[in-house]
């Protein structure tokens, strides 16, 4: 059988810093199951909420101010990571680990703040399962963070030893992605956590 | 896709140096320490299907074990708390332990060949899920091995499963496993999907995608959404068992059907994960025993899609006894006599395929056509108990039994063990004998049908399902030792296929490039395919490659991939144009040690919490290893 050339690869890319690249799709596929499970968690509130009698049973709200913070900065470290590649895009080295490294500190501070509002809470995970499904939100979003947090101060690390590069990039890429993920995924939580129990508990 | 003109078409002519360079560039590392760093796509395959299926035996022996102890009433062969173990055992092994990893295994093996690439996305990955998977599954029997195996049922209701009612490690460790069944089918889903979205040769755009590689791809995206609703439960369940919380108590305003709504939301999808690659698999074998391309390919691919979006709408069949509202209830019904339409779309598309071809009866085949057999009567007794009034009388009983074993022995390991057969020779390189393989088959469908046929006779005259024995006087003695006797047939059977394959290693007739006269691209390499898959990268311009070949004489095939790393081409998502070239990582032990470092918090929250927070770190460290960019940053 006669073995013809057909299609000659040789002078194709071998860095794919976008879409292209498997690992933006591997990213993408673990965002996908991360969002699942954030919907499951939202169900199960509801859930629980809607068979419960009073929600919350003790008929208190959470308060609210602290949470919204929270949010605020954590769509700010968005925009800063957003920042940060759009400067990889053009070459610019200092911007994305200025970046990066402005995105990890703000998420920083949304721990120290989030840890000091979870021992605030009034109520712990035994008492009830308004109680158990709040910790469990809570703990399972502050987890992320952590995990962003940590994994991200590596990609800064990296980027201030000028490791990225234009068409090396894609592992900025991908941490962003899942950064965004993060932020994201607490606008739901939030508005369960914090607004549901205001306008239901009526 | 820049086709050159056939005038400026150049022949290829391999050097054996290349060649030989390619391989070793390939190459898996053998010995004791490299078999930790092994990453190609046909070892970690390879890995899954050999470990599910010393699964599938060890819990087929639990299930003859079950079966003894049921053959006559009040026998005291097994105790009650070890007959609870033992079914809680079997159901979990062989959903969780057996079925998904071995269809996960043969699409790892066998899709990329069909798509004409070297390995998958993410081999390292791969190699991840593989060691997180046996893990969980030897740390699962060995709390049988120490008595203190999960006996709360496979499908763990609470508040059975609670800590009130299940004090000890049993349930603790059923929830763990079932976390690392998770990781490492979502690893295994992530990774599909994206090979296959990603890496078909050239040409091979979606609508000449071989049916398995569909199947495959549909299984892995149902995965990826079913599997989630079982990490959040497992997860309730776990902290409710750990740490107090209270989500399934109802004394504290918990809800124990939440836990059936996960549970099934995943528990539903997760019997299609297991029959929608079986029916990839019966597509394949059909289009190569009739020697003809399929009938209704469109009908068929639409199908399968169509079976994966509306099992997500099923669940709630499972919960027809506990007074849900008569409006979802009626929803729920329509959804489930609703899933008969797409399988008998399947069905009447391959009996045209059959009609009129001169179909050759080897063993694959003959699996196949029992398959048609015994799922069609597992259908019929589905459209039963889809219909509330029916399910409510047979509930928990025998009938249910009967009905799931006819469709997930006839759906899936029925076309499983077709597909052994049919691509054993691809994998070893060798034959398995063909009269073995019919004597396996009959006795295998012979005994089947003579173990849980009665077993719907037995549901209707009230016997419940999971008690350990039964008393002499409600006349179930007869049909049950009946059952035992077609059990230990089935048994044969099954042994008769293990034998014959361990015999083909050394013994099998030489099997060549393709035996079986196929037309997909896996045929187009040697047996056993070498370290690479492909010495070039092939191109492909029908859904039936192989058989465009034979007729034409000739074929083409990419070049530029460089032979001093592991190149693979990345197509693009609809047509399979090139876009570029991704360059895969080798062997590495990180995945490895991942896996270790995931399982030492995944086990240890078991003994208490604070393993969460080692097993966060050692896993975050473990990854950044994995990750770290290696010197030369630039290696070009």
């Amino acid at each position: 059988m006669r073995v013809l050339e057909a299609v000659d690869v040789s002078g194709m890319s071998r860095f794919n810093p976008d879409r292209r690249a498997p690992l933006w799709w591997g990213i993408l596929g673990l965002i996908t199951i991360e969002s699942a499970v954030v919907l499951t968690f939202c169900v199960s509130y509801l859930y629980l909420a809607a068979y419960a009698e009073t929600w919350p049973p003790t008929g208190k709200v959470p308060p609210i101010l602290w949470p919204s913070i929270n949010l605020g900065l954590l769509l700010l470290s968005s925009f800063t990571m957003y920042l940060a590649g759009q400067g990889i895009n053009r070459g610019d080295k200092r911007v994305l680990a200025i970046g990066v490294t402005t995105s990890v500190l703000l998420a920083t501070v949304v721990l120290v703040l989030r840890s000091l509002e979870l021992m605030a809470y009034e109520f712990s995970w035994k008492d009830h399962a308004y109680g158990s499904i709040v910790w469990a939100i809570s703990v399972f979003h502050y987890v992320h963070v952590t995990s962003i947090v940590v994994g991200s101060a590596v990609v800064a690390i990296l980027a201030w030893r000028g490791y990225f590069t234009r068409e090396r990039q894609i592992g900025v890429v991908v941490d962003t992605n899942y950064w965004y993920f993060v932020c994201i995924a607490w606008i739901p939580f939030y508005l369960l956590l914090y607004w549901v129990p205001r306008l239901y508990v009526g | 896709m820049t086709l050159h003109k056939a005038a400026e078409q150049r022949d290829i002519i391999d050097s054996p140096e290349e060649t030989a360079h390619l391989a070793r560039t390939w190459y898996s590392p053998r010995g004791f320490p490299g078999w930790f760093t092994q990453v190609n796509q046909r070892m970690i395959g390879k890995r899954f299907i050999i470990t599910a299926f010393i699964f599938f035996l060890l819990a087929g022996i639990l299930g003859l074990l079950m079966r003894l102890q049921l053959a006559a009433p009040e026998q005291q062969l097994l105790g009650p708390e070890l007959y609870n173990q033992f079914f809680t055992m079997h159901g979990t092994v062989m959903m969780f332990f057996f079925a998904i990893p071995v269809m996960e295994g043969v699409a790892i093996y066998i899709v990329p060949l069909m798509v004409g690439t070297r390995d998958m996305a993410f081999p390292r990955l791969n190699a991840f899920g593989y060691y997180v998977y046996l893990i969980g599954g030897i740390v699962l029997f060995g709390s049988l091995l120490l008595g203190m195996a999960p006996n709360a049922g496979w499908f763990n209701y609470v508040p059975l499963a609670g800590k009130l009612y299940s004090p000890g490690y049993g349930v603790d460790v059923w929830t763990t496993m079932i976390t690392f069944i998770e990781v490492s089918a979502l690893t295994a889903a992530v990774e599909l999907i994206v090979t296959i979205l990603r890496m078909r040769a050239p040409g091979m755009s979606l609508n000449r995608m071989p049916l398995f590689v569909w199947a495959a791809l549909v299984m892995s995206f149902m995965i990826v959404f079913a599997m989630p609703a079982v990490i959040v439960s497992s997860t309730l369940l776990i902290l409710d068992r750990l740490v107090d919380t209270q989500f399934f108590i109802v004394e504290s305003g918990g809800e124990p059907l939440l836990w059936q709504h996960l549970f099934w939301y995943f528990g539903h999808p997760e019997v299609y994960i297991i029959l929608v690659p079986a029916l990839g698999m019966i597509s394949t074998i059909i289009i190569t025993f009739t020697g003809r391309p399929i009938f209704g390919y469109t009908a068929l691919v639409l199908s399968v899609v169509a079976i994966g979006f509306v099992s997500f709408g099923l669940w709630v069949h499972h919960m027809f006894t506990t007074g849900l509202p008569q409006l979802g209830m009626s929803f729920f019904t329509a959804a489930s006599a609703m899933i008969a339409i797409p399988s008998g779309v399947q069905i009447f598309c391959w009996i045209a395929s059959l009609w009129g071809a001169k179909i050759r009866f080897h063993t694959p085949m003959l699996w196949v056509l029992g398959f048609f057999a015994i799922f069609v009567i597992g259908g019929l007794t589905g459209v039963m108990v889809a219909s509330i009034p029916f399910d409510t009388q047979v509930h928990d009983t025998f009938f249910v039994v009967a009905h799931f074993h006819y469709v997930l022995i006839g759906g899936a390991v029925f076309p499983l063990i077709g597909a052994v057969y049919y691509w054993w020779p691809k994998i070893i390189g060798r034959m398995m004998n063909e009269t073995a393989g019919k004597w396996s088959f009959w006795l295998a469908f012979i005994g089947f049908n003579i173990t849980f046929f009665p077993m719907h006779q037995l549901g209707l005259e009230g016997m419940p399902r999971r008690i350990y024995t039964y008393a002499d006087e409600m006349g179930w003695g007869d049909l049950n030792m009946l059952a035992t006797i077609g059990a230990l047939v089935l048994a044969v059977g099954f042994g008769i296929t293990l034998v014959n394959a361990i015999w083909s290693v050394s013994r099998g007739r030489p099997a060549g490039t393709n035996p079986w006269n196929a037309p997909t691209l896996e045929w187009a390499t040697e047996s056993p395919p070498a370290s690479y898959n492909f010495r070039h990268i092939p191109v492909v311009e029908s859904r039936w490659p192989l058989w465009d070949w034979q007729r034409q004489d000739e074929r083409r095939v990419v070049t530029g991939l460089r032979n001093d790393r592991r190149e693979v081409v990345l197509t693009s998502v609809l047509d399979a144009s090139p876009v570029g070239v991704q360059v895969l990582p080798g062997p590495s032990i990180w995945p490895f040690a991942s896996a270790v470092a995931a399982s030492t918090g995944f086990i240890g929250i078991i003994f208490h919490p604070i393993f969460f927070v080692i097993g966060f770190f050692l896993v975050f460290f473990s990854l950044v290893a994995w990750f770290w960019p290696r010197r030369p940053w630039r290696n070009d």
